[in-house]
C-alpha cells in the first residue's frame, strides 16, 4: 500500500457517516485530543454548523447543561453507524485566541477575553462542571469580539504544558478541582498580556499559577474579581504594595480631586500673599 | 437527538459498543493471568513484524538478511508472557513499549554480536520479507543496503508502517468480510475507488460502470469504509490494554497523534 492510498484510506474512513441525517459534511476544520471538528450544512435548516464526533456522548451532556453567553450552543446530538458518538453545534465565526493574541496584545483587550473565559468557568464551576484542558486553541473569539470556550469537562483529558496545572502534570486526578481551571485561566492571563502590563495584573497571572492549589485563588470568582478591582483602580489580593505604590495609585485615581485640591491650595497662598502686600 | 439506525453489518464496532468486545485482548489475557491465545500472539506479529523490520533497517542501518535475522530474533523471543506481563499501560502504549523493546534487543543483539543463538533456533514462518522490501521508503530495491529516509526518524518510520500495516490488514479483513457475506460489488467499488492508485474515477462513472446508481455507489462506499474503520478497531483490540488505550491508538492511526 503506498503512501497516497494509505493517507486517503486514513481520511474516508475517519469520515463520519452522515448518511440518512440532515447534515452534510464540507471539510474537517479542527481535530484534538479527544475528537474531530468538521464544518457541515444542515440542509433542513439551510445554515452552516459545527459537527464533532468523538468516542463518547459525554461531552455532548456536559454542553448541552451548560447555557452561557460563552459557550458554544449545542443544537443536536447523535450516535453514528460505528458508534462514535457526534454533536452539532453552532459554527463560530472567529479566529482562535492564539491567533487573535497576535494582534490583539492590550491589557484592555486581555482583560476582556479573561473575564468572558472566566464567566464561562464560573458558571460551569456553579454546575459542577471542571473544563480541565483550557488553552489559547480551545477560546474562540468571534467578530464582533464574542469569546467562546470550547472542548469542554472531559474526564481523562491530560491538559496541555504551559497551561497545566502541576496537579495534572503528575496525573494526579483526585487533586484536580475548579484550582486546576484557575491556574490554567492564570496562564491565558500571562500569555495574553503585553510584555509592559501593570506590575498588578502579572500578580493575579502569578497567583493564579502557583504550584501548590491553596496558593492560589479559592474560585476563579475570586479571580475575577481581583481583576475588576484592578479596573477600578482599587489595591488587588495579589500584589502587596508599598505605601509610595499605594500613594501613586490614590493619585492616579484621584487625579481631578488633587488638581482641585492643588488648585485651591495655589488660590489660598495667592490670596494670603495678596493680602499681605 | 437523533440517533441513527443500527445496520447489523457493521457489528464490529457497532451502535451498541464503541469498540469491538467480541475478542478479549492479549495484553488483558496476560493482566488477568490467562492463557495467551495463539492466534492472538499471531496477531501481534501480524501487525507488528513490518515496522519492526523495517525499523532495524533504518535506525540500526541494517542490511536485509540482518534485519530479517533481528526481526525473527525479536519476534521469537519477545512473544512470551512475561513480555506481555510486564507491560504496563500507564507508562507508555503497548506500540511504544514493544518499540523500546526492540531498540534494547537490538542493542544487545548488536554489542554480542551473537547470531548463532539468535532467536534460540526458532524461526517465525510467514513474514513476506520481500514484500516489505517493495515498500521501502523511496520505493527503490535496496535489498542489501540499510534504508535511508532523509524525511523520517526512525520512530516516524516506525509509525508511519505501523499505519501502513495496520490499514492493509484492515483492508485484508474487509476483503474476507465482503467474500464471505456475498458483499463483492461493495468490495469491487471500495477496490476501484479508494484503493485506487492516483487519480480516481468521478461517482458517476463508477456507478454507471457497476450498473448502480450514484446513491447507492455512495451507500456502498460508506458502508465499506465504517466496516473497514471497525476492522481496524479490532485489530487494535488484540493489541492494547483496554478501552482507554485502544481509543489512544484510534487516535494515532487515523490522526496526527504518535
Amino acid at each position: 500500500m503506498n503512501d497516497s492510498t494509505l493517507d486517503h484510506l486514513r481520511t474516508v474512513a475517519d469520515l463520519p457517516d452522515l448518511t440518512g441525517t440532515r447534515y452534510e459534511i464540507e471539510s474537517e476544520i479542527g481535530r484534538g485530543g479527544l475528537g474531530v471538528v468538521y464544518a457541515a450544512l444542515d440542509s433542513e435548516l439551510g445554515r452552516r454548523v459545527a459537527i464533532k464526533v468523538l468516542d463518547s456522548t459525554d461531552e455532548a451532556r456536559v454542553i448541552a447543561n451548560l447555557e452561557h453567553p460563552a459557550i458554544v450552543p449545542v443544537y443536536d446530538a447523535g450516535t453514528l453507524p460505528d458508534g462514535r458518538a457526534f454533536y452539532a453545534m453552532k459554527l463560530v465565526d472567529g479566529i482562535r485566541l492564539d491567533h487573535y493574541a497576535v494582534k490583539h496584545r492590550s491589557v484592555s483587550e486581555s482583560l476582556h477575553v479573561i473575564e468572558r473565559i472566566g464567566e464561562a468557568l464560573a458558571f460551569a464551576h456553579s454546575r459542577g462542571v471542571l473544563h480541565r484542558d483550557l488553552k489559547p486553541q480551545n477560546v474562540m473569539i468571534g467578530s464582533f469580539g464574542e469569546v467562546y470556550v470550547m472542548d469542554w469537562g472531559i474526564a481523562g483529558v491530560a491538559g496541555t504544558p504551559r497551561f497545566q496545572s502541576p496537579e495534572q502534570e503528575r496525573g494526579a486526578r483526585s487533586e484536580v478541582d475548579q484550582r486546576s481551571d484557575v491556574y490554567a485561566l492564570g496562564a491565558l492571563l500571562a500569555f495574553t498580556l503585553p510584555e509592559n502590563a501593570p506590575r498588578a495584573l502579572k500578580a493575579v497571572a502569578a497567583k493564579a499559577m502557583r504550584a501548590k492549589p491553596d496558593g492560589r485563588y479559592a474560585s476563579v470568582s475570586a479571580m475575577l474579581l481581583d481583576l475588576r478591582r484592578f479596573e477600578d483602580g482599587l489595591a488587588v489580593d495579589a500584589f502587596p504594595e508599598s505605601v509610595w505604590q499605594k500613594s501613586w495609585r490614590f493619585a492616579s485615581r484621584n487625579r481631578v480631586l488633587l488638581a482641585l485640591l492643588a488648585a485651591y491650595v495655589l488660590v489660598r497662598v495667592a490670596l494670603y500673599f495678596f493680602r499681605k502686600f | 437527538m437523533s440517533r441513527m439506525g443500527f445496520d447489523p453489518d457493521t457489528a464490529i464496532g457497532g451502535a451498541h459498543d464503541r469498540f469491538p468486545s467480541t475478542r478479549m485482548s492479549l495484553l488483558e489475557a496476560a493482566a488477568a493471568g490467562k492463557a495467551l491465545p495463539n492466534d492472538a500472539l499471531d496477531r501481534v506479529a501480524a501487525l507488528y513484524w513490518k515496522p519492526v523490520y523495517k525499523y532495524i533497517r533504518l535506525k540500526w542501518r541494517k542490511s536485509n538478511e540482518d534485519a530479517k535475522d533481528l526481526t525473527q530474533g525479536f519476534f521469537a523471543s519477545a512473544l512470551e508472557r512475561e513480555f506481555f506481563e510486564r507491560f504496563d499501560p500507564d507508562q507508555a502504549s503497548f506500540r511504544t513499549y514493544l518499540r523500546v523493546a526492540l531498540d534494547r534487543y537490538a542493542a544487545n543483539q548488536h554489542a554480542s554480536a551473537n547470531r548463532q543463538k539468535r532467536g534460540g533456533g526458532l524461526v517465525m514462518t510467514g513474514l513476506d520479507f520481500d514484500s516489505a522490501v517493495g515498500e521501502q521508503p523511496g520505493g527503490e530495491d535496496r535489498r542489501q543496503k540499510a534504508i535511508v529516509c532523509p524525511t523520517l526518524s526512525p520512530e516516524e518510520l516506525f509509525h508511519r508502517e505501523w499505519q501502513r500495516q495496520l490499514f492493509s490488514l484492515a483492508v485484508d479483513d474487509l476483503r474476507d468480510f465482503c467474500e464471505q457475506c456475498g458483499k463483492q460489488t461493495q468490495w469491487r467499488i471500495f477496490e476501484a475507488y479508494d484503493l485506487a492508485d492516483g487519480d480516481r474515477r468521478d461517482y458517476a462513472a463508477l456507478a454507471e460502470l457497476h450498473g448502480i446508481t450514484v446513491t447507492t455507489l455512495n451507500n456502498h462506499l460508506a458502508w465499506s469504509r465504517r466496516t473497514l474503520r471497525g476492522f481496524v478497531a479490532e485489530r487494535l483490540r488484540g493489541v492494547t490494554s483496554g478501552d482507554r488505550e485502544l481509543r489512544a491508538e484510534m487516535r494515532s492511526a487515523f490522526g496526527r497523534s504518535r
